[in-house]
């Protein structure tokens, strides 16, 4: 290992022998690297606030229903466990965020349109950990208590329903006898939401009050479990599972919602694909350098050869060369991304295509991501397939006859 | 025992459609201390000679000793291991790594050989001193003459003291003065180190350093002169 | 002239291998140009298809506003009158009278709320899929019969199947109270799971009826001979408009900003990966020239002190760099149609993909659409580029002294 040290200077002084082709292959890797970061940080931004923001309107990371309520979800498939066993369960369990509701299809009524809604009956004490708006920002007031007698809308819907708060609307739905239920609600507060379709889609009322217009008693139609990351719910979802037997099904987000499930593969597939198609491009470069600076080098190579240096060691110096080139251009690429994403982070708005990036199911502001497993997966592929890249010109390297590439002209 | 034999050694090449024998039965033996030139013109076949005894190249036939241990039918590595510590190498040009300085070219065979840093360090001091190059050791190869680049050749040749030196016309591209300089320089570190010359020339003027003159023509040896006993 | 023609070829391959390194750089992106561009654009024109077949058709005639708001009272007066002078001035079938509004539709077991559109159903055909995804049951049949049909999801939703009953409720134009009792004649499968959820279909006169239309309705469809011909459709459908009704013909870009935004978004980010691609060969390719120019600066002394002007060295670099980006170029198109053309056939699909088609109404296979812009936009982009990378070592050589250049061993 002690050849280590000579083998390194040797590569190092060679690097910048011709420090204008090794400038270029360094610009050209930089920006290569930058944009396989900063293209995943928009991605994962992206996929990360899609994700984030339905898993506050939908399921939660872990969710629990009827057995039947997915493919029917009507109050008819409620859950069995009453909302107070619920508590016994979950708080005592040590379950931080969870909250159960009652979720029902309805239509909301004004006095000039009506549309088909999705009726939230909640608690507002246990949904200020988990709901995916933010109560300050409630126009109005949100619901103060499970037993609020008023209903809190989206200013989509509200526009559309022509109405404003203080008016009234009558939301309809259906108990569990098949009888219509109905009841008159005065608009107290109107969300926004990242995209119009939330604020089209939810009406909340409280639990309560739900209950009541349902009549069904102390019930529940979901419970909802959020943890810390929703790459990682397995311990919620074994814990939950554990603490309830199979008269409901517990299910995790991605089970609920396939296409945010399959969105976040896809982006996973993606960001491989696309570091490893940079690489590619890059790679015709490297190659190209390496040689390039192999074939001017061969009478020393020879040199070094006659002197006894083993052809192993002349390949170890043209790949520590090469690596050398790669960490490089890498740590540039990514300090430029770092440089070009921080400031991003506050977001980017793309607002002109707001509605076809909602038709993507995505908001009209991106807020890149810059994740440091990222920076180390396309680091790691770099220096991989940059190490494989320069094992041909290094082992042709090592192949020279002494004698005929000394005397070479 | 003596530090080079060659036996029968034969050797072809192949140039255009013609073979022509650069070794042609070549016998000589050179004793431990002792200081050769080996002259030839051009194509006379000392180089092939040269580059047989440094197990640079295999001879077709025959059989090549280096202090008493048979050498061409050694594998590569066991020849670069060969080469690494046991003989000096100067060449006609080209013989130092650019991108090292005098110092760092003459501590290059040690390194590889793995010789702790602070006796490589010493080691080069004095030599570099001994072939005359105190103040330049920082100097890299593009900044010094021809002569000062053949003598730190010369000096990473013997710091780390190899039974033998082979050198393949290092005059070659020095004016005389330079030559000359270099010559003596032979002389001393052969008798001050005791160290194995073998020079291949076809300068005149180098060959009456020379303690034992083998001359050559066609691959074949024709002449093999004691110049000490004359 | 012929000489220098000569003489570039002959420079150009002094190198064989870093040449072809330099070209496999072109040859690689242009294939992959070549590729992304014809499945995006085939994608592309799948998505717009798709998304106008199933209710938008290419223009509408509505009220001002109604695009934004759906309200009920947006209406276009004596519908199905002006949908006929239309049929008989375009002298075309393929225009077709549209109420639309949301009730309350009930089975014996649920409720559900629902968009209702009151279509003719002889024409309704002619400008919408829907009728023809009817795959259980029938199509509706006259304008006044008492039939619906439903999307999938929603019969399952409802538990119903033909034959079965489902009662209407909603608030007529004036604001009152409708409903009407109807029976299911057929169910519809379009594979869109919010169509398939959200969707009915009645008869237009029953509507009207329903509802205390007055013989109005909301949206006239029209399709044409393709996008191409839409601003001339739309003048003449302008010009049948009552003179002194407010009425406006929007056409589908209007009708669905999302679509053409979903498109820009995605091209945007496509963009952003073909850029970086076509930057990362010209780095591939400046590299190359410069060091075939700074190896060459002792020949090109030589001839520069026998008189040859610096210039002419430069056209020389220029016109090397030209052969070597048309190699990479001829070579990128031709296997990048190959390449391409296998999946014309063939198709392309990857895990995950079809959730995600889903969403756009899009089959789960892909299939690129190669034509002449698909096949030369990336390489010509990619040749341009390779171009300017030609610059600053063609521009160098003007910058250099004979005698100095003369000098480098």
């Amino acid at each position: 290992m002690r050849i280590f040290g000579v083998l390194f200077r040797l590569a190092w002084r060679n690097l910048w022998r011709n420090h204008r082709r090794t400038i270029i292959m360094l610009g050209a890797i930089g920006v290569g690297v930058w944009a396989m970061i900063f293209m995943t940080a928009l991605t994962r931004g992206m996929v990360d606030q899609m994700i984030t923001d339905s898993i506050g309107v939908l399921p939660g990371h872990v969710q629990m229903h009827h057995p039947d309520y997915q493919d029917d979800p009507s109050i008819a498939n409620r859950i069995s466990i009453s909302d107070a066993d619920l508590k016994d369960k979950f708080d005592d369990a040590g379950f931080e965020a969870w909250a159960s509701r009652v979720r029902v299809p309805a239509i909301i009524t004004s006095e000039r349109e009506s549309r088909g809604v999705t009726l939230l009956g909640v608690d507002p004490a246990a949904e200020s950990e988990i709901s995916f708006f933010d109560y300050e920002g409630v126009e109005g007031r949100f619901l103060d208590d499970a037993a609020d007698k008023g209903i809190v809308i989206g200013e989509e819907l509200a526009d559309t329903l022509e109405t404003e708060i203080g008016k009234r609307v009558v939301l309809m739905s259906q108990d569990p006898d098949n009888e219509i239920a109905d009841r008159g609600f005065r608009i107290v507060g109107l969300y926004s939401a990242s995209t119009k379709a939330v604020e089209e889609a939810y009406a909340f009322i409280g639990k309560t009050t739900a209950q009541k217009m349902l009549h069904i008693d102390d019930a529940t139609t979901e419970v909802v479990f959020l943890g810390d990351d929703y790459r990682n719910v397995e311990p919620i979802y074994d814990a939950v599972t554990s603490a309830v037997d199979d008269s409901v099904s517990v299910r995790r987000w991605y089970e609920i919602d396939t296409y945010l499930g399959t969105m976040m593969n896809v982006m996973d597939g993606f960001v491989l694909v696309w570091v490893v198609v940079i690489f590619m491009a890059l790679s015709f470069g490297l190659v190209n350098t390496l040689v390039m600076a192999v074939f001017e080098r061969v009478r020393e190579i020879g040199l070094m050869l006659a002197l006894g240096m083993k052809p192993g060691s002349i390949l170890g110096q043209i790949i520590i060369e090469s690596m050398l080139l790669m960490t490089l251009g890498l740590a540039a690429g990514n300090f430029l991304a770092w440089a070009t994403v921080t400031p991003l982070e506050s977001g980017i708005d793309v607002s002109i295509v707001s509605e076809g990036m909602e038709m993507w199911g995505a908001a009209s502001v991106l807020y890149p991501k810059l994740y440091a497993s990222d920076m180390i997966l396309a680091s790691g592929v770099v220096l991989l397939l940059g190490f494989l890249a320069s094992l041909s010109p290094a082992w042709r390297a090592s192949r020279y006859e002494p004698v005929e590439a000394i005397t070479k002209v | 025992m003596s530090a080079v034999r060659c036996v029968d050694l034969c050797k072809t090449y192949r140039q255009g459609d013609q073979d022509i024998k650069a070794l042609d039965h070549v016998s000589i033996e050179i004793g431990k201390g002792e200081f050769v030139c080996l002259s030839a013109p051009s194509g006379g076949g000392k180089t092939t000679l040269l580059n047989a005894i440094g197990g640079l190249d295999i001879p077709d036939s025959g059989e090549v000793y280096v202090d008493g241990e048979r050498i061409d039918n050694l594998s590569k590595g066991e020849l670069a291991d060969l080469r690494l510590q046991h003989i000096g190498f100067v060449f006609q040009a080209y013989n130092l790594i650019p991108v090292l300085s005098a110092r760092e070219n003459v501590e290059f065979v040690m390194q590889v050989q793995g010789m702790p840093a602070a006796e490589r360090r010493e080691k080069s001091n004095a030599i570099l001193k001994e072939v005359g190059l105190e103040g330049l050791e920082g100097r890299r190869p593009a900044e010094m003459s021809g002569g000062q680049q053949q003598r730190v050749a010369v000096a990473r040749a013997i710091a780390s003291r190899p039974a033998l030196v082979l050198a393949d016309e290092p005059t070659a591209n020095l004016d005389s003065k330079t030559a000359d300089e270099l010559m003596e320089l032979f002389t001393l570190l052969n008798k001050h180190h005791n160290t194995t010359f073998v020079i291949a020339t076809h300068d005149q003027r180098v060959m009456t350093y020379a303690g034992r003159l083998i001359r050559m023509l066609d691959g074949r040896i024709v002449d093999d002169i004691d110049q000490r006993a004359a | 002239m012929k000489i220098v023609l000569r003489l570039a070829w002959r420079n150009l391959w002094r190198h064989p291998r870093r040449t072809w390194l330099t070209t496999g750089a072109m040859v690689f992106s242009n294939i992959l140009l070549v590729f992304m561009i014809s499945l995006q654009f085939g994608m592309y024109g799948l998505m717009i298809d798709n998304a106008l077949q199933i209710f938008t058709g290419h223009m509408q005639v509505q009220a001002p506003d109604y695009k934004d708001d759906q309200k009920m009272r947006q209406i276009v007066p004596d519908i199905v009158p002006l949908a006929k002078t239309i049929r008989e001035e375009l002298d075309s079938e393929m225009v077709a009278a549209r109420g639309l509004t949301f009730a309350l539709a009930s089975s014996e077991e649920r409720s559900f709320g629902i968009g209702i559109y009151g279509v003719e159903p002889e024409f309704e055909a002619r400008v919408s899929n829907i009728p023809g995804l009817v795959s259980t049951g029938r199509y509706l049949a006259e304008s006044d019969a008492a039939e619906i049909v439903i999307g999938g999801v929603l019969a399952r939703n409802l538990r119903v199947g033909v034959g079965d009953e489902l009662t209407l409720l909603g608030s007529g134009l004036d604001g009152s109270f409708a409903a009407t009792v109807v029976d299911i004649v057929g169910v519809f499968d379009s594979g869109v799971n919010d169509i398939d959820r959200n969707i009915a279909e009645i008869p237009i006169g029953l509507f009207q009826d329903t509802f205390f239309m007055e013989g109005a309705g909301h949206q006239i469809v029209i399709v044409g001979d393709g996008l191409g011909a839409v601003p001339e459709l739309q003048a003449r459908v302008q010009s049948v408009l009552p003179a002194d009704s407010n009425l406006v013909v929007p056409d589908w870009d209007e009708l669905l900003p999302g679509l053409k935004q979903a498109i820009q978004a995605d091209m945007g980010s496509s963009f952003f990966m073909y850029f970086v691609l076509v930057v990362l060969v010209s780095f591939s390719v400046l590299n190359t020239q410069l060091m075939s120019v700074l190896e060459r600066t002792r020949e090109f002394g030589i001839v520069m002190a026998l008189g040859l002007k610096p210039g002419r060295l430069g056209r020389l670099v220029v016109l090397e760099t030209a052969m070597m980006g048309l190699i990479g170029t001829a070579i990128g198109i031709v296997a990048g149609g190959i390449v391409t053309s296998w999946f014309t056939t063939n198709g392309l699909a990857f895990p995950g993909m079809d959730e995600m088609a889903a969403r756009f109404n899009l089959p789960a296979r892909m299939y690129p659409e190669i034509n002449a812009f698909t096949l030369l936009a990336g390489p010509a982009i990619v040749f341009i580029f390779t171009m300017l990378a030609a610059i600053y070592p063609a521009v160098r050589l003007r910058w250099q002294n004979p005698v100095d250049a003369m000098r480098v061993a």
